[in-house]
């Protein structure tokens, strides 16, 4: 009896003890900036997914970026550049920049950069594009030229992409990249506790003196989705990426909290081109005729159509300067029916439809339109995975499926990914001389307008005979109304530099 | 003695056999899952020759047994591997700091219930149907019933957004460490408390009403003996036992159950790694989690069974042989 009256003697002790102390409040004069999110770390760039890596922006920095308000090219790494005939591209950069360790930029680490892009051991997303460039040649420390193998006149906006932040030549990005990442950024790296928190401060010799506007930014790796919203409303912390509409919808309700949606993403659904039934064209189009965008709008995102949500069939974002405005071709169940009856299908059809579950309108959307075609006849079975078994045991591989795509201020960067007949992540299988010739013309053509000449060309193709329908839905995040300018352009990098806090 | 230490001696050697058997599963149970790590690492766009190049380096290729006798070689000697998700980076520089926290937990959690628990035990059980031991046996069967996600809510709402007492998340904030938070441990403890409340209080009541009707309590009521040291010096001291082999059982479950907590909470502990891990698909991150609870729950299994001995001697002394 001695023993255990000791033992519960020592554990009230204990919990005394334990709670006596209290919780110590700091209290600091800083401008921080807190950020939740359901990304568990910080990427080195290359080899993952956009906003996987969004967080990185902070810390390192592009030749140019996105004006997220007008969708501009902005000079940042870069002053300026030119090109005569789009073959060669000549860069003037930025003088008196300094990496965090304090060693200068120079064009020697934009060769790097470069040059990575093609090293077999990173596996870099952006390896295909930039195997275009047959050689780097630096004229002096602060010019570097470019030599394409063709010309390529939008090239330029390859350097927006999330993966081509400028790295330091003399740095080991492959054992130092992902606990102690280091760039030219606004923000630089304190302390990372992995799978937790990240705490950057104001990188005091950033090459703008007005910038970054706040001292500190402070992340939270939190994977609950819910979690991180309590945590916005009990003002723990400032600026939620990623909520969901139904999350947007009590928020809305809620004083000091604002949803905004900075952007819109494709939703991808691939009638693949060459596997039964979508084979047919008229089995494409009869899937088409038995979609209600309205009804699409609201069931996915609680949003009216246009609002929001949007929806075409083709390849870029109605919201794109290159969009051609075709008009909804109507529901029509009937000429569903009898295009379905031509194609040798009067009794319907059963299709299997993949699908990420877990990414952002991936199972409503699904749901939506296996109903939606239902009455035509189609049976679509739903086959959902995580999205990362889904990319990687699925994706390019089955009749139909529904992808994420965040889009590219350069439209053909996406279109020769994704519908060029050699595409790399040609999920629809597209494989059609015209589209194919279309791409090729639109990424060599100097003059715009022509070029959208193309470019509506190819629109009027996709809506004739495509692979794709397209559903548009916003990227939300929610802000806490202490946050001034949240700027986050097409390129899914959020600016956190020009933010302030009041 | 002697005795009581080759028990020590057996129990422990039995431990290993049974985590070894147990890591082979697990690490059976990891391969079954879908995805490929080699396609993980390098991402949507590698081509094949890049993917079969990285399963040779990594040894993924290798056949099941040398990549299992690999890893389980590395976690004797400590090293847990490198995470897939953040390349480069140890293991074991993410789980001990997440591991700490749970355990420091899992032990706010511990002295909060047992004691409450006990006690209130006692009571029910001495004054057996009537109003107080109806009070705490109906209280008991309730928290049981509700799992901790129903009750994490419940105190959630109470109070951190009613009474704003508590904070909602458990989260530690940036340049602070845990022990200047303490306020955070307190509705995951709770929570947790709810569920074992239940089992510990009611399996106190039981084995107090039996102790209480056995002949040697009779006896010693009858030798007027006061009632409280009936209750305190002859009649708990057996009935404990049981209560004993019910928390240590549970503590395994204790650690097991604060995923679900752990998660609720967004407290940075070893079952919100662990549920990262799994969406991320970090295998050997997930691999060194759950060995590392079947080991807490083996070890704590060991501890009951070693400590019950230390309490009851008929256990100790086999056969009442010094």
């Amino acid at each position: 009896m001695k023993k255990i009256a000791v033992l519960l003697v020592v554990a009230l002790l204990f919990t005394t003890l334990l709670f006596a102390g209290g919780a110590a409040e700091q209290e600091s004069t800083k401008k921080s900036l807190r950020v939740a999110t359901q990304v568990p770390g910080l990427i080195t760039m290359g080899i993952w997914d956009g906003q996987a890596f969004a967080l990185n922006a902070s810390i390192y920095e592009y030749l140019i970026e996105i004006d997220a308000n007008t969708g501009e090219l902005v000079p940042v790494l870069a002053t300026d550049w030119e090109t005569e005939d789009g073959k060669t591209w000549i860069f003037n950069l930025r003088k008196g920049v300094t990496f965090h360790d304090g060693s200068a930029f120079t064009a020697e680490d934009v060769k790097y950069t470069i040059e990575r892009t093609q090293d077999p051991e990173v596996g870099h997303l952006k390896k295909n594009d930039f195997a275009a460039v047959e050689r780097v040649e630096i004229i002096d420390d602060y010019t570097i030229a470019l030599h394409l193998e063709k010309a390529l006149p939008t090239f330029i906006y390859l350097f927006t992409d999330y993966n081509m932040g400028i790295l330091s030549s003399e740095y080991d990005y492959a054992t130092k990249g992902e606990m102690n990442p280091m760039g030219t950024g606004p923000f630089i790296l304190k302390e990372i506790i992995p799978k937790e928190s990240a705490y950057l401060v104001k990188n005091e010799s950033y090459w703008d003196p007005e910038l970054p506007k706040v001292d500190e930014l402070l992340l939270y790796f939190v994977g609950d989705i819910d979690a991180s919203v309590s945590m916005l409303e009990s003002g723990e912390v400032d600026i939620v990426p990623q909520i969901s509409p139904i999350i947007k919808k009590r928020l809305d309700q809620q004083e000091g909290v604002t949803v905004v949606s900075p952007y819109q993403e494709n939703r991808f659904i691939a009638l693949v081109q060459d596997r039964e039934p979508f084979n047919d064209n008229r089995v494409r189009l009869a899937f088409k005729y038995t979609m209600d965008p309205q009804v699409i709008a609201r069931s996915v995102a609680q949003m009216e159509l246009n609002e929001g949500v949007f929806y075409n069939e083709s390849f870029i974002l109605n919201e794109q300067a290159e969009y051609l405005d075709i008009p909804f071709r109507g529901r029509d169940i009937e000429k569903a029916k009898e295009l379905l009856a031509e194609a040798g299908y009067p009794d319907g059809l059963s299709v299997d439809l993949y699908y990420a579950s877990d990414h952002p309108y991936g199972k409503e959307l699904s749901q939506t339109i296996k109903e939606l075609s239902a009455e035509a006849g189609f049976e679509l079975n739903l086959k959902g995975f995580t999205r990362d078994v889904y990319l990687s045991q699925y994706w390019l591989n089955v009749p139909m499926c529904i992808t994420g795509w965040g889009a590219r201020v350069d439209v053909s960067m996406l279109l020769s990914y994704a519908y060029h007949s050699e595409g790399p992540w040609n999920e629809s299988h597209m494989n059609n001389p015209k589209v194919d010739e279309l791409i090729d013309k639109i990424k060599a053509e100097v003059d715009y307008d022509t070029r959208l000449g193309y470019y509506h060309e190819l629109q009027r193709i996709f809506f004739e005979e495509g692979t794709v329908i397209n559903v548009q839905v916003p990227y939300l995040v929610a802000l806490s109304d202490k946050v001034i300018d949240y700027r986050q352009p097409l390129t899914m990098l959020p600016q956190y530099k020009y933010t302030d806090i009041k | 003695m002697n005795s009581y230490l080759s028990t020590v001696f057996s129990k422990v050697g039995s431990l290993l056999a049974t985590l070894l058997v147990i890591s082979l599963i697990i690490f059976s149970l990891v391969e079954l899952m879908p995805g490929d790590v080699a396609q993980m690492i390098l991402g949507q766009s590698a081509t094949e020759d890049s993917l079969r190049e990285l399963r040779q380096a990594r040894g993924l290729d290798d056949p099941f047994f040398t990549r299992y006798g690999r890893w389980i070689a590395g976690v004797v000697r400590g090293d847990l591997g490198d995470s897939i998700y953040m390349q480069g980076v140890p293991i074991s520089s993410i789980l001990w700091r997440k591991v700490g926290h749970s355990l420091f937990l899992a032990l706010t959690a511990f002295i909060i219930f047992v004691p409450v628990s006990i006690v209130l035990g006692v009571i029910a059980g001495v004054k057996e149907k009537k109003a107080a031991d109806s009070i705490i046996s109906f209280t008991g069967l309730a928290t049981m019933a509700l799992p901790e996600f129903v009750s994490g809510v419940i105190l959630i709402s109470i109070f951190a957004v009613r009474l704003k007492w508590l904070p909602i998340v458990s989260v530690i904030p940036i340049g602070q460490t845990l022990f200047q938070n303490l306020d955070i441990l307190v509705l995951p403890a709770l929570s947790i408390t709810f569920v074992m409340f239940g089992y510990v209080s009611r399996m106190q009541r039981s084995s107090m009403i039996i102790v209480m009707n056995s002949d040697y309590i009779k006896a010693a009521r009858l030798k007027g003996l006061p009632e409280r040291y009936i209750i305190f010096r002859h009649a708990l001291r057996n009935a404990l036992l049981p209560t004993i082999t019910i928390i240590g059982m549970n503590m395994g479950w204790l650690f097991g159950g604060l995923i679900v907590v752990e998660t609720l909470f967004g407290f940075p502990g070893m079952g919100s790694l662990l549920m990262t891990a799994i969406k991320t698909r970090d295998v050997p991150l997930i691999e060194a989690c759950v060995l590392l609870i079947t080991v807490i729950f083996a070890l704590s299994t060991m501890t009951t069974d070693l400590l019950y001995g230390y309490l009851n001697p008929r256990i100790r002394f086999k056969g009442g042989q010094r």
